[in-house]
């Protein structure tokens, strides 16, 4: 996809949201750029809201108190009132997306996840912690969802990023075009890229999508001859992925990248649980637990005594319980 | 600062601690208690001295509380001194208010805020002894009298806190320690009988100047003698005591005591022990708040250093010293009225002591002692002293800045963070030249002070904004009473313009500044017969002009600090002003008149719309430059008026005023229901911002801060996990770096912790923009599941998550 400069900055994506001097996505005090939309479907995923790439409206009943304002003023008659439930009910294939249950909801029960932005009011929120950048060494990272799922937005704005000499990271699943992957890798320092599993089958089976596209796109970017950092991460799924025949192949392809220069084992958390229920979804991890600070810990020193040349670190410990 | 118990301590304490946790355990235990002996041998005597000038019976009496008053040094101290009799005293000054606790004779054992304990045999004393002496003679009663109508009527309707200056001594300042420990009391006794002896009392003018300089020596006398009897008290105690150690230290301390203040000190010991004598001495002179020993580090540093070198002295030993200095700072307790009280509660002492910034010649200052004064509040973490840190972003190092970052990680509050420059700056406002700008030092809460040199109340009335909003609402009338108290500033029905309603917020607060500059005309006049010869001492221009301080003797002298409470509150009230009613027309200005009065009971759709209104905090330009354009012209309202001494100087430092003020408000267009309390300091309304520290920092940096010249607070909550890992800890220095560039001049830190959450659990509504962090997720607390929260809740602490 070619870009014109031109219309870079009038370009417009799918935003979730940003979130600001964050310390857990990259170097530095760091604008996080959430962005909507993702090709794969991970049970786990922590962020359902990211999934679908257009807006969607997300309703907790346990702040609602069925006072019916919302049905007044719906348009499409896509709410009506459970009175025995005490809740509003939502037909989403009728909703036109128009928000106005919003703007009446006196209890915040109703809310709005994701909105359409230029990237000219990406960049302008950006800039706005230009000073915390140049403190801490942080910059830019984008999210998801999948970013590359929106490639030309995406490339656009790290490209803007870069002529502010903003440093720029990326937070992905890396299930991409081979194209989309030449796009942005000139406009990178860092990249945060998860594999959930080295087994293609079992990869397809729980995900949805097999992983030689993943491992492909590792390969060309070492290959390629930007010299951009990467740090390979693993959402640790027990009984999915944590066992340490996995562990030792992701490692093993790891060290055949000279540009890997970390793995970081993250545990899997239920933080996001709620939000399917708010957007009408099931959440079917229930059963999953978390790995304790001394598993996770205890897996981390398994790898490091197995690798030769990348570091390996237990990253964010989140126990359930 | 509330002191946390056992936080943050490592497991191998260095040995001196033994010593400092059985002091520390000494005042923690000990219950405040009303210590009347000042009061009594004051009153003795001014009774003595009858028919001599004011200022030399008042040294009269000074001198007579050194002769007399109860000397103690308790167990394992090794810096003596207490400015009354009893361990933690709250004074009476009874030239100044002793009908304070007239009023409160009954209840000041158990009043809410700071109950001292009263003696049954120290009420017959103040009943039969004092009160008959000052009934009709204090500061307070003057002021009572002679307070103008207007700024009685807003003052009673809690629009202006104004009589904190009526209810205890001078304080809010810093004496000229540096000159005491260099020259001795001899030295200063010679400059006083040089002056004296350059005088012709035959020559009009003179004979004031002379019977000034006299009460001058008098009172240096007075500490001389005080010193000696601790030099006599520690002899006798060494002469009984069995153990052969503390004898040794009892005969060291009798020793230093025999030495200074009336030398110059020789060693770090005498050093800090000069100065703890005299800063018990002009506390006794006069209860206040504020006598800020100001920056340590610097004027002690040559003691220290030449003990080192010496071999007089370990490091370890310096510790110990400063260690059990610190918790002397801890003993005394504030006395003041219930409403004051209310407005800075916790028996604030408030003596500011400072590290760090650039030395004389705008070099780095940071020294050992910078480094080992950050250790003794983090040994010792009591109530005092006031731990203050200047950082200069260009000039000092890291490693120092490093060692700030873990005392805030302790969580005890303190150190209160301020920005170098914008501190110069400030004092440079004040009429303060560059090269002594340098040398400026926190004072009090923020406030700006410079050592022996600068006299002014650097807070001498609070105006609650909140009042003010409500005025230009209500065309002057006041919700809670009804009167009207305000000025005339049009029916807000018939403004066209969001310019008009500013307009009339502008005329409501000139208003009330006008009332805050009368009274404050009236306290000047009444402090006069406020001289206080024994601080006056240590200021060099007071005994050349031979012009007590509270005459404007000293160098510099700046107009009375008037203080603004409410910030956040007024700046979101008029966006939301602007915003509705003017911009997008979304409610007539009648609604929402309509809706404040109602506290938006029936008015549920407007209440939604003040709250989802641009607020300040989230660095949102539609509301930020509604902020800079307020406060720009606060600061220039006040900067109008003069006193004798002075341009009238702004300031922002809630200490607690919020709560109080908020009392006395209906509700806000920014949404704040009626009878809440108001924001604090340039904070944010609570659960008001979303976007993180960073978006907080870019809101408050739109506030002038180098105008607002007596100092502007901001508490900023912070992320355990910014404080637990390395990578946090760096990323809390780079913030800190990024405030300064951006000119914010203060902040301190609450940590967010198990409370805090559990607290957000239960009023989600003032928690609303926590965010609860990992790698590629965040969400806002509140919007959890209980089950979730209740995970985060258990977890705080790790590593990793974060929250805040």
């Amino acid at each position: 996809m070619i870009i014109y400069k031109s219309q870079a900055k009038s370009i417009s994506g799918n935003v979730l949201r940003i979130e600001r001097s964050s310390i857990h996505d990259g170097a530095g005090l760091r604008t996080v750029l959430f962005l909507k939309g993702c090709p794969l479907s991970c049970p786990w995923c922590s962020t359902p809201e990211s999934k679908h790439p257009g807006e969607e409206r997300g309703y907790n009943p346990y702040l609602c108190t069925s006072c019916q304002r919302c049905v007044a003023v719906c348009p499409s008659k896509a709410l009506s009132s459970d009175v025995k439930e005490n809740r509003v009910d939502y037909d989403k294939n009728k909703c036109g997306l128009c928000f106005r249950c919003i703007d009446v909801c006196l209890n915040s029960a109703i809310k709005k996840y994701g909105c359409r932005m230029t990237v000219q009011q990406v960049m302008d929120e950006i800039y706005k912690d230009e000073i915390f950048y140049y403190h801490s060494g942080g910059g830019i990272t984008i999210s998801g969802g999948e970013p590359l799922a929106q490639p030309a937005f995406t490339a656009a704005i790290l490209g803007e990023c870069r002529k502010a000499g903003i440093n720029t990271a990326i937070e992905s699943s890396f299930y991409a075009e081979k194209q989309d992957i030449e796009l942005i890798l000139p406009l990178l320092n860092d990249l945060y890229i998860d594999i959930k599993h080295m087994d293609d089958t079992l990869h397809k089976n729980w995900i949805g999508e097999g992983n030689t596209i993943i491992l492909d796109n590792l390969l060309k970017t070492e290959s390629s001859p930007h010299p951009v950092n990467i740090v390979i991460r693993i959402p640790l799924i027990r009984g999915f992925n944590d066992d340490r025949h996995n562990l030792i192949e992701v490692l093993h392809f790891a060290e055949k990248l000279s540009k890997v220069k970390l793995i970081e084992l993250l545990p899997y958390h239920r933080l996001g649980s709620e939000t399917y229920s708010h957007l009408g979804l099931n959440y079917t991890c229930t059963e999953i637990t978390t790995h304790s600070i001394k598993e996770l810990e205890e897996l981390s020193a398994f790898m490091t005594s197995k690798s030769k040349t990348v570091p390996v670190a237990a990253g964010s410990g989140f126990n359930a319980g | 600062m509330v002191h946390k118990k056992g936080s943050g301590k490592p497991d191998n304490e260095p040995a001196y601690m033994n010593r400092i946790n059985r002091l520390k355990e000494r005042v923690l235990k000990t219950r405040p208690e009303m210590d009347l002996e000042n009061a009594y041998l004051l009153t003795k005597g001014f009774q003595e001295s009858e028919g001599k000038p004011l200022v030399l019976r008042k040294a009269y009496a000074f001198k007579k509380q050194c002769y007399e008053k109860t000397i103690k040094i308790w167990d394992d101290e090794l810096i003596v001194g207490c400015p009354g009799s009893k361990i933690r005293g709250g004074i009476l000054c009874a030239d100044s208010c002793w009908s304070v606790l007239d009023r409160e004779l009954d209840t000041i054992s158990s009043r809410p805020y700071d109950p001292f304990y009263l003696r049954p045999e120290d009420r017959d004393s103040f009943l039969a002894e004092i009160k008959p002496y000052w009934k009709g003679r204090s500061n307070y009663e003057e002021w009572l009298a002679q307070i103008p109508h207007n700024t009685k009527q807003l003052r009673d309707n809690g629009v202006v806190y104004i009589d904190r200056k009526a209810v205890r001594g001078w304080g809010e300042t810093t004496a000229g320690y540096e000159w005491l420990l260099n020259v001795g009391l001899k030295g200063i006794m010679e400059e006083i009988y040089n002056r004296r002896a350059s005088l012709d009392i035959t020559r009009p003018g003179d004979y004031e100047k002379d019977y000034y300089l006299q009460a001058l020596a008098l009172a240096a006398e007075g500490i001389v003698k005080l010193a000696e009897r601790y030099a006599d008290e520690a002899e006798r105690l060494a002469g009984t005591e069995k153990d052969q150690v503390r004898r040794e230290e009892l005969i060291r301390i009798s020793e230093t005591c025999r030495h200074v203040p009336f030398n110059p000190a020789r060693t770090f010991q005498e050093a800090l022990q000069s100065l703890y004598l005299y800063q018990i001495a002009i506390f006794m002179e006069q209860n206040a708040a504020s006598y800020n020993p100001g920056r340590m580090d610097q004027y002690l540093y040559p003691f220290y250093r030449a003990d080192i070198l010496d071999g007089k002295l370990t490091e370890e030993k310096a510790q110990e010293l400063l260690d059990c200095l610190w918790v002397k700072f801890s003993e005394p307790c504030l006395f003041q009225d219930a409403l004051t009280a209310e407005f800075a509660a916790g028996y604030p002492m408030f003596q500011n002591v400072c590290v760090g910034g650039v030395d004389e010649t705008g070099r780095d200052a940071v020294n050992e002692l910078s480094y080992m004064i950050l250790q003794a509040t983090m040994d010792v973490q009591l109530y005092q002293p006031s731990l203050s840190v200047r950082y200069n972003l260009a000039k000092n190092p890291n490693s120092y800045l490093r060692k700030v970052v873990e005392l805030i990680s302790l969580g005890t509050g303190f150190p209160a963070f301020h920005n170098d420059d914008q501190g110069i700056m400030m004092l440079m406002n004040k009429g303060v030249p560059l090269k002594e700008a340098y040398n400026w030092n926190p004072c009090g809460c923020v406030e700006t002070n410079l050592e022996g040199r600068m006299r002014q109340y650097t807070a001498l009335a609070d105006i609650n904004l909140g009042s003010v909003v409500e005025f230009a609402m209500l065309n002057g009338k006041c919700q809670k009473s009804g009167e009207i108290i305000g000025a005339n500033s049009g029916n807000p029905e018939e403004f066209n313009t969001y310019e008009d309603f500013f307009n009339a917020f502008k005329q409501q607060f000139a208003h009330v500044v006008r009332a805050v500059v009368a009274g404050s005309h009236v306290i000047d006049e009444i402090c006069l017969e406020r001289p206080c010869p024994a601080l006056s001492l240590t200021f060099k221009e007071c005994i050349e002009k031979a012009l007590d301080y509270a005459w404007g003797g000293a160098k510099y002298n700046a107009g009375n600090g008037i203080i603004l409470i409410g910030v956040a509150d007024l700046i979101n009230s008029l966006a939301a002003v602007k915003h509705l009613v003017f911009d997008t027309g979304r409610v007539s200005m009648e609604k929402m008149v309509n809706a404040l009065v109602k506290d938006f009971d029936g008015y549920e759709d407007i209440h939604k719309l003040c709250i989802e209104a641009p607020k300040y905090g989230n660095d949102d330009p539609a509301v930020d430059r509604i902020a800079g354009e307020v406060f720009t012209y606060i600061a220039d309202e006040i900067e109008k008026y003069k006193s004798k001494y002075g341009k009238m100087t702004p300031g922002i430092l809630p200490v607690s005023g919020n709560t109080p003020f908020g009392l006395e408000v209906g509700a806000l267009p920014s949404g704040r229901k009626a009878w809440h309390p108001l924001a604090d300091g340039v904070s944010p309304s609570g659960g008001t911002d979303f976007n993180g520290p960073g978006s907080v920092l870019k809101s408050v940096a739109q506030i002038p801060h180098g105008r607002f010249v007596q100092g502007t607070l901001l508490n900023l909550k912070v992320e355990p996990a910014m404080l637990k890992t390395e990578n946090g800890i760096t990323q809390l220095m780079a913030l800190l770096k990024s405030m300064c560039s951006l000119g914010v001049y203060h902040v301190q830190f609450n940590v967010i912790d198990q409370k805090t959450l559990i607290e957000a659990q239960k009023n989600p509504d003032q928690y609303k923009g926590l965010l609860v962090r990992v790698a590629g997720y965040t969400a806002y607390f509140s919007e959890l599941g209980k089950d979730v929260q209740d995970e985060i809740i258990g977890r705080t602490v790790q590593q990793g998550i974060s929250v805040g």
